[in-house]
């Protein structure tokens, strides 16, 4: 089974007038189909760029990455859109909807640049919004939801295309407590229905939901604890102990 | 992504910003209206000069004193050089020019008439020949023209136009009544069908009668306009030489000599008339052209601020797989829409204001079939002219940076 993330000393940096900086120096990191992984890290410490080029918003200064088996290093800004829109599902700490469009709309933006069919598009739109359980809310602008609806709505955005990744970016960033546990909950059953998941946070709970954790400092990885070895079954509560810690 | 879909988005975004939208659109709107207003009068007159006024027949041109003057130097030197014409000119020409089939003279004088009180201002007393029946007919209401012997003889007989008939004769039937005439009395004949008027000057102001009563009337000084008939219309040219050369020959000029009178045919009234009405055009197409330059520059600063506001939705677009060109296309669609929707009210517009200037102004404006379908490459051509660097500029933005932004 190929991999779905595996980068070889991925590097990026940024010139900043006269001077380089190193935002990331060499990365290695293998993420295996169906595993879910929290990646930590301080400000400035290269997590959101290794974000970005995880999430095929920007290409690296050197080393490779393949994604789902496909080497994307070297690849074009158009090219990147195709993979962008094909193998991975964002979901955003501001949800990122657009706020004229429906929930249904919103969830259909991604298949619209893949070019499916309207009537498809409503059919798989609607059956990724019933995964969130958002499915009397189809008509609702997100101005007329909370914001944990609105957090569902985009992950059912990110699931709608089946990605080989679903990458989320400080998803409970701009929630409650009790609403943050019920999207870690939702990313949980995800992960359990088969999804690969990585989740980029700063909060140690959160990154805990995870069955590993990748801590970034420097622009290095500083340490990879595997929490859970063996990936989540349908019996473990949503809320699962965090047994079998392992460095 | 397909038209249909970024066609839908842009309504979207327009309808969402309708009154910003809207005054966008002012430039255009009043560019188009006014630039298919200009077409409908111009076009209007047009088919008035085409049908009534050069109204000469096939075949048909006048000699006259003065021919078409277009300039003032034209005009001194035609005042001092060109000799009055004379029922003698005329009658040269009816003997010495084979190819002149019919030829008639008029005489023209202005007099305001009086009838029980009523009054008529201005009234062009034309005296014809009855020759003049041959060549350009009247178009007859009721009653008769003239026959031959009624010059012949001076018989006091009058043709009316339909404004004294009107003014003159409210309520009845003024065949067989009298109408005095500098002191003379005429017997109404018959009067013409109603012309109508062209840029307010009324075409219907005017009484005929025989040639020899207004030499007694109004004495033989006045230049007569002479009117011929070709034989055939192919022979027109030919039939004008000929004429050229009897007149020439009368007024004893040298082979240098310009010619002391002037030449006109329905033709040269409708080339004179084209060579106004398109430097009329041109300068209304200049004077709008740069307003619609204007309204293009308007809808381009509008779609870049729209771009700078929407920069996040675009990089969510990017993030979720859209590619530049899906970019570019949804803002130039947009750009496009915003460009003909604005033509299309303009087009709105234009028709009410000719329909307008039709029923509440002299001037005869008609609206311009091809107005539309041009009026439409127009706007798109502006469209997408103004609309292709903002569009370009949204589909270059770095995804993250837009994501990002506030």
């Amino acid at each position: 089974m190929t991999d779905v993330i595996r980068t070889e000393a991925l590097t990026r940096s940024f010139e900043m007038g006269s001077t380089t900086v190193q935002a990331l120096r060499g990365v290695d990191l293998v993420i295996g189909r169906n595993e879910y992984v929290a990646i930590m890290g301080p400000s400035g410490s290269g997590k959101s760029t290794l974000m970005n080029l995880i999430g095929c918003l920007d290409t690296p200064t050197s080393g490779e990455y393949w994604l789902n088996g496909n080497p994307v290093a070297q690849l074009g800004e158009d090219e990147l859109a195709r993979i962008r829109n094909r193998e991975i599902g964002f979901v955003f700490q501001t949800f990122n909807l657009l706020a004229r469009a429906t929930a249904l709309r919103n969830v259909e933006l991604p298949l619209i640049y893949g070019g499916i069919t309207p009537a498809e598009r409503r059919e798989l739109a609607a059956d990724a919004l019933r995964q969130v359980d958002l499915e009397d809310r189809m008509d609702h602008r997100p101005n007329q939801l909370s914001g944990g609806q609105r957090q569902r709505v985009s992950i059912a955005r990110a699931l709608v295309t089946k990605p080989a990744l679903v990458l989320a970016d400080e998803p409970t960033g701009n929630l409650d407590s009790k609403t943050s546990m019920e999207i870690m909950g939702l990313f949980d059953r995800l992960h359990r229905q088969g999804n690969t998941l990585v989740v980029v946070t700063h909060e140690r709970d959160i990154a805990e939901h995870a069955q590993r954790i990748v801590t970034i400092k420097d622009g290095r990885i500083e340490s990879d604890e595997v929490l859970r070895s063996a990936p989540a079954s349908e019996s473990v509560a949503e809320s699962a102990p965090r047994a079998l810690e392992a460095e | 992504m397909n038209l249909g879909e970024s066609t839908r988005l842009a309504l979207e975004s327009i309808w969402a910003n309708r009154l910003r939208s809207f005054l966008t659109l002012l430039g255009v709107i009043i560019g188009i209206a006014a630039i298919i207003a200009t077409a409908a009068v111009i076009n209007g007159l047009n088919r008035y000069v085409a049908e009534k006024l050069s109204n000469l027949g096939s075949g048909v041109f006048t000699v006259q004193r003065f021919g078409i003057i277009t300039n003032r130097q034209q005009f001194i030197d035609a005042i001092r050089k060109n000799r009055r014409l004379e029922p003698a000119d005329g009658r040269a020409i009816r003997e010495r020019c084979p190819l002149a089939e019919e030829v008639a003279w008029e005489a023209h004088a202005t007099r305001d008439l009086v009838r029980r009180g009523a009054e008529v201002r201005d009234v062009d007393i034309g005296g014809v020949t009855s020759g003049i029946l041959e060549i350009e007919p009247y178009d007859v209401e009721a009653g008769r023209v003239f026959t031959p012997s009624d010059d012949e003889h001076g018989v006091p007989v009058a043709f009316l136009g339909y404004d004294v008939v009107d003014r003159l004769f409210p309520a009845v039937d003024p065949i067989g009544k009298e109408l005095r005439i500098d002191g003379l009395d005429f017997k109404v004949i018959g009067y013409a069908q109603k012309k109508g008027s062209f840029l307010g000057f009324s075409q219907d102001n005017f009484v005929k009668i025989p040639f020899s009563l207004h030499r007694k009337l109004f004495g033989s000084r006045q230049s007569v306009n002479i009117s011929v008939k070709a034989s055939t219309e192919d022979s027109m040219t030919e039939a004008m030489d000929e004429v050229r050369a009897v007149l020439r020959a009368r007024h004893h000029l040298r082979p240098a000599d310009p010619d002391d009178f002037g030449m006109v045919t329905a033709e040269g009234i409708n080339d004179l008339w084209r060579n106004m009405s398109q430097t009329i055009f041109a300068v209304a197409l200049f004077v709008v052209g740069i307003s619609l330059v204007v309204g293009g520059i308007v809808i381009m600063n509008i779609m870049l601020v729209s771009v700078i506001e929407r920069t996040r939705e675009i990089g969510v677009r990017k993030a979720v797989g859209a590619r530049q060109r899906d970019i570019v296309e949804q803002f130039l669609i947009e750009a496009v829409l915003l460009s003909c929707i604005g033509g299309a009210i303009g087009i709105g517009l234009a028709w009410g204001l000719s329909a307008l200037l039709a029923s509440q102004t002299p001037l005869p404006a008609e609206f311009p079939i091809w107005a539309p379908p041009v009026a439409f490459v127009v706007c798109t051509a502006i469209g997408v002219f103004f609309g292709i660097s903002p569009a370009r500029r949204a589909a270059r933005l770095d995804p993250i940076e837009a994501l990002r932004s506030d």
